[in-house]
């Protein structure tokens, strides 16, 4: 089932918006505080040069400072954003020589202009001021004492101009942002466009198309390419062993009802009763041969292509291999062998599985066992106890099976190389899916002198419950 | 336009306490009763077309205009109580200086915004008149000398004629006249010779007046032959009904003179007041100021005899208007004016000391 979990595009602008929403908060911050940083730098340079300039105006008569305060000085102060200014020009003791200053200049503030200028921003009379004060040293002939200028303006044109430095930062960080975004879409776009294009050609496959794909795809992609080609490769293997298993069948199938057909036809021209006694006899053994086949072929695709989620329960392996045991030893089949059993661990065996699927997995064992080997032959059954596991074996003293043949047995109608005998080469394979569906290890072994042992791993359990 | 209604609560919350500050601050009930004062350093008689207009205009506001003298006028400012609406003075550095202390309330209208950036501050206070400062002389001046048409050719005369001149020539006295003395600051900015010209009118012992309408009715009496510094405004009025007085326009250079006008800080009527300023900025107050008194409008594109733009026609680019700025705070620096009057006097009495 195909689940989207939201786009990528809205992802990406999700994240986009929050990074830049706190990156931007800090960088909003660090603007203002910097562009008006900037703008009371740039203004009190002008208080600086307003006071520079009526410092310049200051002279002594008689033992007096006097100062002509100079027209340019008070049009420095106003600078163009014609702010309110005022000026003061202190004596030693604090006492305006000239001024305009309606307010008086604070003690703590005379004192604190004698060594170096400062400049302080203070409110009064309901408006923001910016004042500036330093101490000039001014030699007259009669006493050589130091005058304090200061001066002040209304902070109207600072605020204007940071206002405005700060607009200008703001819209570049915004239309920075606008461009940001507008890249992200077409990158996405652009790193978008393998994908859509590989999705027109998934689009645009024949269904039955299973060749590997044609398309270039950027490095990122190669990996979901790739498995695209595995998957493809796997589809064509499983359906070309479809084919070639029904092909197969129909094969196996087709023999034996060929036989039934040629030896009803030759019992109907005959008019011997006798002999359509004998050819009845042959077509009821073949059509029990067929139908057994067909049997298995049937149990053999149910367990590999319908599958199905059985009910795995704890099984004591011991009851389960001597109750199969019994039914096999006094069956037909086992009339001329050996059949028996070897001793089994002490205690129950518990593994989880389903009960029809072992019994039917040993019956398909014991049953090939009897095939194909010669009558007298021993057969085995036994159970060995591991540490994590079970390893349940079906062991024979039959011929045996050469090892270049040994790893195809599990084909289905693979009869390792003994065509002429009358199993249908199903069991293995059918043995093989049940032990897939336990989640069992099937390995086939020789033995020595000659013999064959089939092998079942089986995981242990521990039994929880019914004891 | 759709107005959004406020939230039932902040009606409910706003109305009492807007009510209780109106209470408290009584504005409405003034705003209504007292008239629109203006405090103004301007004639009546001269300014009447314009104040008939706003009348005719604004029939709703009773409009009372009180002419005085620019240092009264300045002192209203300040002492004023309750402060006048409207101030208007041809003092230019004392109006800046009380608009730098801050008496003046901002003027945001498309008038304000649209007047010229030289003849304004801070949209606190604008210059609203051009008045041309000019040199008057009687007829019978011509009959012994070339009438000077500069600042030199005034010097000349006063050198070379000073016994002619005794006592015939007038001008402002810069002590107690505060236009008087913000037209020789300006004049000193310009040139150092300006104290040779004061010395020369120390030689002929100039008569100082304190106000225009003085020098004029003293040159139509014969008192005086010779005016410098008169306010072009009321000499060109003067000269039409006075065919005995010529003015002169100096062809040097022309001082421009600008009314100032702003609204108290403390205006009783506000509103009205701003609707008075307005109309002295708007273009149909300038065209009555163009058309129909010699004030001399400010605006560009406005036609009439009075406009700066006719003023510069003909005296070409000469033309000097005292800079609307901060430079203007230095002229009422007391130190700077007892040193410049100092100097006045003394070079003013020059030739006296020279003969002692």
């Amino acid at each position: 089932m195909i689940e989207v979990t939201g786009s990528l595009k809205r992802q990406l602008a999700v994240w986009l918006l929050v990074t830049v929403t706190g990156l931007g908060a800090l960088l909003m911050v660090e603007a203002w505080r910097s562009t008006h940083r900037a703008a009371e730098r740039a203004f009190d340079s002008q208080l600086e040069a307003a006071a520079m300039t009526i410092a310049e105006a200051v002279q002594w008569e008689e033992g007096e400072p006097v100062v002509e305060v100079p027209a340019a000085a008070l049009q420095i102060l106003a600078t163009r954003h014609q702010e309110r200014v005022f000026y003061s020009v202190l004596d030693t003791s604090g006492e305006p020589v000239s001024a305009n200053m309606p307010f008086s200049i604070a003690p703590g503030w005379r004192e604190q202009v004698t060594n170096e200028p400062w400049a302080v921003t203070a409110t009064l009379d309901d408006t923001s001021w910016r004042f500036y004060g330093r101490e000039y040293d001014s030699a007259g002939w009669i006493s050589q004492e130091p005058v304090q200028i200061w001066v002040g303006h209304t902070r109207e044109g600072r605020k204007a101009l940071a206002d405005e430095l700060f607009e200008r930062s703001v819209s570049h960080f915004v239309a920075m942002v606008l461009l940001a975004g507008t890249l992200m879409v077409m990158t996405m776009r652009v790193a978008l466009a393998p994908m859509r294009r590989l999705r027109h050609l998934l689009r645009r496959r024949e269904a039955d198309d299973m060749r590997p794909l044609d398309a270039r795809v950027p490095e990122e992609m190669r990996e979901l390419a790739n498995t695209l080609d595995h998957l493809f490769d796997r589809q064509r293997q499983s359906r070309e062993s479809l084919l070639r298993f029904t092909a197969d069948a129909s094969h196996q199938l087709k023999t034996p009802l060929a036989g039934l057909q040629s030896t009803s036809e030759l019992a109907l021209q005959s008019s011997d009763p006798a002999q359509w006694h004998a050819a009845l006899a042959t077509v009821h053994d073949g059509a029990e041969r067929t139908s057994r086949l067909a049997g298995q072929l049937l149990s053999l695709v149910r367990l590999r292509h319908i599958g199905g989620e059985g009910i795995a329960t704890p099984l004591d392996m011991n009851g389960v291999l001597r109750e199969t045991l019994l039914d096999w030893a006094g069956s037909e089949a086992a009339r001329e062998h050996d059949l028996g059993l070897a001793e089994l661990p002490s205690g129950p065996v518990w593994v989880r599985a389903e009960k029809w699927a072992i019994r039917e997995l040993l019956g398909n064992l014991i049953d090939n066992a009897l095939r194909y080997t010669p009558p007298g032959s021993e057969i085995t059954l036994g159970l060995e106890r591991h540490d994590d596991e079970t390893v349940l074996f079906v062991e024979d003293n039959g011929p045996g099976v050469a090892d270049e043949t040994r790893d195809r047995l599990l084909q289905p109608f693979e009869r390792g190389g003994r065509q002429g005998t009358d199993g249908s080469g199903l069991g293995l394979a059918i043995v093989d899916s049940i032990a897939q569906r336990c989640g069992a290890r099937l390995t086939l072994e020789s033995l020595k002198p000659h013999g064959l042992v089939v092998k079942l791993h089986l995981p242990l359990c521990e039994n929880e419950g019914t004891p | 336009m759709k107005v959004p209604s406020l939230p039932p609560v902040s009606r409910f919350t706003w109305g009492p306490l807007v009510l209780v500050l109106m209470l408290v601050l009584g504005e409405p009930a003034r705003a209504l009763a007292s008239p629109l004062v203006v405090e103004a350093a301007l004639d009546r008689d001269v300014v009447a077309p314009l104040l008939e207009a706003f009348q005719a205009n604004h029939p709703d506001i009773d409009l009372d205009f009180r002419d005085r003298s620019t240092l009264e006028v300045d002192d209203l400012v300040v002492q004023g109580d309750p402060a006048p609406d409207v101030v208007i003075s041809s003092a230019m550095p004392w109006q800046m200086a009380r608009v730098n202390e801050g008496y003046a309330l901002p003027l945001d209208s498309p008038q304000s915004r649209n007047w010229p950036a030289w003849a304004k501050w801070r949209d606190e206070v604008f210059g609203f008149t051009f008045e041309p400062i000019v040199m008057a002389y009687r007829l019978d001046l011509t009959k012994h000398m070339m009438p000077p048409r500069t600042h030199a050719d005034l010097h000349t005369l006063l050198t070379t004629q000073h016994d002619l001149l005794q006592q015939k020539v007038t001008t402002y006295s810069p002590l107690t006249s505060g236009i008087g003395y913000t037209l020789f600051q300006q004049d000193a900015r310009y040139s150092l010779r300006f104290w040779d010209l004061v010395a020369g009118m120390g030689r002929v012992d100039a008569q100082l007046e304190d106000n225009t309408r003085a020098m004029l009715e003293g040159i139509s009496e014969g008192r005086y032959w010779l005016g410098y510094n008169l306010l072009g405004s009321y000499a060109m009025v003067w000269a039409q009904d006075h065919p005995e007085v010529i003015v002169q326009l100096p062809q040097d250079y022309s001082l421009v003179m600008m009314r100032m006008a702003f609204v108290h800080r403390a205006a009783p009527n506000p509103d009205a007041a701003k609707v008075f300023v307005n109309f002295l900025l708007s273009r149909e107050g300038q065209r009555v100021l163009a058309g129909q008194t010699p004030l001399f409008s400010v605006l560009p594109g406005i036609i009439g005899p009075y406009t700066a733009q006719r003023l510069r026609d003909q005296v070409g680019e000469r033309i000097y208007p005292i800079p609307l700025n901060a430079s203007l705070l230095a002229f009422v620096d007391p130190q700077r004016r007892s040193a410049f009057l100092a100097r006045w006097r003394r070079e003013f009495r020059r030739e006296l000391r020279l003969d002692d």
